[in-house]
């Protein structure tokens, strides 16, 4: 009982919210473009080069802000490349992601190696994090207060950002348009949508908040960046998107499903557990997650984007090109 | 000029367009492309050993690479093979330290050991896919991670050599693949991944499973209409190409390592599935994908040395082909070629 205790306690839940903030953000920019009919493997890239600009603005301008704003830059120059080959191109999603995510991971080591004459990792350097939030109320809330209060910026994005995607799908215009583009392009088609102008707009919203993602793990999770840091994130974020279909309540469910395993797995570690098992545990839950809810929720939209893209090369053969 | 000219025309062209964009990369990071190619051509086939290094690096690509063409012929992405890779080169060393058999025969049981496990590893991702269409891209990448800590964690917690870094004990050597030639560590392996090359395109080519496999890829519903379970198939085709996997990391440790050891093979797994990628699935196409990846990749070894670049610029230089090729490809469709892109997986 006592270990139980040691164990759970609402440090646990404050190490849940942390861990859940970057895959969360990564996962509700996937939501963009899952929902636009998209099946976008590249969130891993974008997420990495999102945190090494991050780094470099952050050194090179010397505040965290600016270095945000370039991570997210960077993360949406990857997000337009994306769209550029995925949309205009109609090339292979699957083939078009995987190459990003390689480009990214080759492009930062080399650019490390190239600006620091290291390879590894960059810390020090002048290189500052973003600063916690402490909220003025929170002390008289006992351990609510502990478990609302302290985190740096992003990660109150990130959990800001759920209510707000599910007014922005149901409210907006552009939401309704997204969705209408990732269920029924052809309706889309006669009611005069633009299906490429949407799923552009779409990419590049997921860029920025993948960005978001990758500036929030160098700058907020910790300060510095590690090579292929995002080891692995956006992949899980891709899994959630699979079974949540883009839904932002199901993502946030998924993610702190995630973060709870993962905050658990680590306080493990401290029990004797090998680092090893403790560090595979996010991926084996993701991957329960995957085959247990591909019984129920099968992945519809995927073989639907497949097949919208199909019908998009017929319906429609680049008219954009004839001009 | 004949289709078949003008795809590889258009190929090269890509490649050309993707080895410019990648010189700018280069000079971007302040070094001269010239002499980084010089120095990548110099370190890839400037000598006899250097040839044979070349090669040492292209089976391991080559034999992912048939593993990847397997699955892509049945319009599957087994992006996992990295995975199938690492456990199968661990149940082989596996086997090599733990018992005593007589030379060959150990060597073989080994290898079919090494067969199993990749086959094991994509086993549950493999029947999730056919069974309930559980994304099978995302499954197996996922599935890397975890047999990359796992195979660390039976290295370093369960097996590690007493007193030693942290690796296994060496395999006896009556479990060796042997070497082919005395200056290099170049061994059978090569031979197998291209006799598995070959005969993976005869399968394709002549045999009337080789021929539903593909019907399977260009079009499913089609498949399925023509008496085809395409479930069964599925597995079957992601099970075969597992067992491919497991076959690199098996070869890899018989005949390179000796050992497991962390960081045991990294990335052939993913320059495997780039490899088949860029020769279109085709097996053949891949043996010379495979060597120009090699190339690269020991090129890349000197250039560490002599400039100061990273090697990772090279996988660069990759990622900037398959965009490029996946781009010129749809061109081409554009032009009037119906017949590309009919396949999911194709570009």
């Amino acid at each position: 009982m006592e270990i139980l205790e040691r164990i759970i306690n609402v440090s646990l839940f404050v190490a849940t919210l942390r861990t859940t903030a970057p895959i969360l953000l990564v996962a509700l920019g996937g939501s963009f473009t899952t929902k636009a009919g998209i099946f976008n493997i590249g969130l891993e890239g974008q997420m990495l080069v999102g945190a090494f600009f991050a780094v470099i603005g952050t050194i090179f301008f010397g505040s965290p802000w600016i270095g945000v704003l370039c991570g997210v830059l960077a993360a949406l120059v990857l997000a337009y490349v994306f769209a550029l080959l995925v949309v205009t191109f109609k090339a292979n999603e699957v083939v078009v992601g995987l190459a990003l995510n390689i480009l990214a991971g080759g492009m930062t080591i080399s650019l490390m190696k190239a600006i620091f004459g290291t390879r590894g990792s960059i810390f020090g350097h002048g290189l500052v994090g973003l600063p916690a939030v402490k909220l003025p109320f929170a002390k008289e809330l006992g351990w609510f207060g502990q478990l609302i209060s302290g985190y740096t910026p992003l990660v109150y994005v990130a959990f800001i950002l759920v209510p707000l995607l599910i007014l922005f799908y149901k409210r907006t215009k552009l939401g309704l348009y997204i969705r209408v583009v990732g269920e029924k392009p052809e309706a889309a088609e006669a009611l005069g949508i633009s299906i490429t102008r949407i799923r552009y707009t779409a990419s590049l919203l997921c860029g920025l908040l993948a960005g978001l993602a990758g500036a929030h793990l160098s700058l907020g999770y910790t300060t510095m960046f590690t090579e292929n840091m995002s080891s692995g994130r956006g992949f899980m974020a891709v899994a959630i998107l699979i079974f949540s279909a883009g839904d932002p309540w199901r993502i946030l469910l998924g993610c702190l499903l995630f973060g709870f395993s993962d905050a658990l797995a680590l306080r493990l570690q401290t029990f004797g557990v090998s680092s090893y098992l403790v560090l595979a545990v996010p991926y084996l839950v993701a991957l329960t997650a995957l085959f247990a809810l591909s019984y129920r929720a099968r992945p519809k939209i995927i073989r639907e984007t497949l097949d919208s893209m199909r019908r998009v090369l017929t319906v429609k053969p680049a008219p954009e090109t004839k001009s | 000029m004949s289709d078949r000219m003008a795809a590889l025309s258009g190929q090269a062209l890509a490649i050309l367009l993707a080895l410019i964009l990648g010189a700018l990369v280069i000079l971007a990071i302040d070094e001269n492309p010239l002499h980084v190619l010089d120095t990548l051509l110099r370190g890839a086939f400037g000598s006899p050993e250097r040839i044979a290094g070349t090669l040492l690096q292209a089976t391991p690509i080559l034999v992912c690479g048939i593993a990847a063409c397997i699955s892509l012929r049945g319009g599957l992405f087994n992006i996992g093979i990295e995975g199938q890779l690492f456990m199968g080169g661990f149940a082989a060393t596996w086997v090599g330290f733990s018992f005593g058999m007589p030379p060959i025969l150990h060597m073989l049981v080994a290898i079919v050991v090494a067969a199993l496990a990749g086959m094991a590893w994509i086993a549950i991702p493999a029947f999730f896919r056919a069974r309930y269409n559980a994304n099978e891209v995302v499954s197996t990448i996922l599935a890397n991670y975890v047999a990359i800590l796992m195979t660390s964690y039976l290295t370093i917690s369960v097996f590690k050599k007493p007193g030693g870094q942290s690796e296994t004990p060496p395999i006896f050597e009556s479990a060796y693949l042997p070497e082919l030639f005395s200056f290099s560590r170049l061994n059978w392996g090569l031979i197998i991944g291209l006799v598995l090359a070959v005969a993976v395109h005869y399968f394709f080519l002549r045999t009337s499973r080789g021929y539903s496999v593909s019907e399977m890829g260009a079009n499913p519903k089609f498949a399925e209409y023509g008496g085809i379970d395409i479930k069964r198939q599925v597995f079957f085709v992601l099970l075969v190409s597992g067992a491919v996997g497991g076959l690199a990391g098996g070869i890899e440790a018989l005949g390179v390592h000796h050992r497991f050891m962390e960081g045991f093979a990294p990335g052939f797994g993913f320059d495997g599935v780039i490899a088949a990628l860029l020769a279109n699935g085709n097996p053949i196409g891949t043996i010379f994908t495979a060597i120009f990846f090699g190339a690269l990749r020991s090129g890349s070894l000197m250039l560490e040395v002599d400039t100061t670049a990273s090697r990772e610029i090279i996988t660069v230089v990759q990622a900037l082909i398959i965009l490029a090729v996946s781009a010129q490809v749809t061109i081409r469709r554009k032009a009037g070629d119906s017949t590309a892109g009919e396949r999911r997986w194709k570009f």
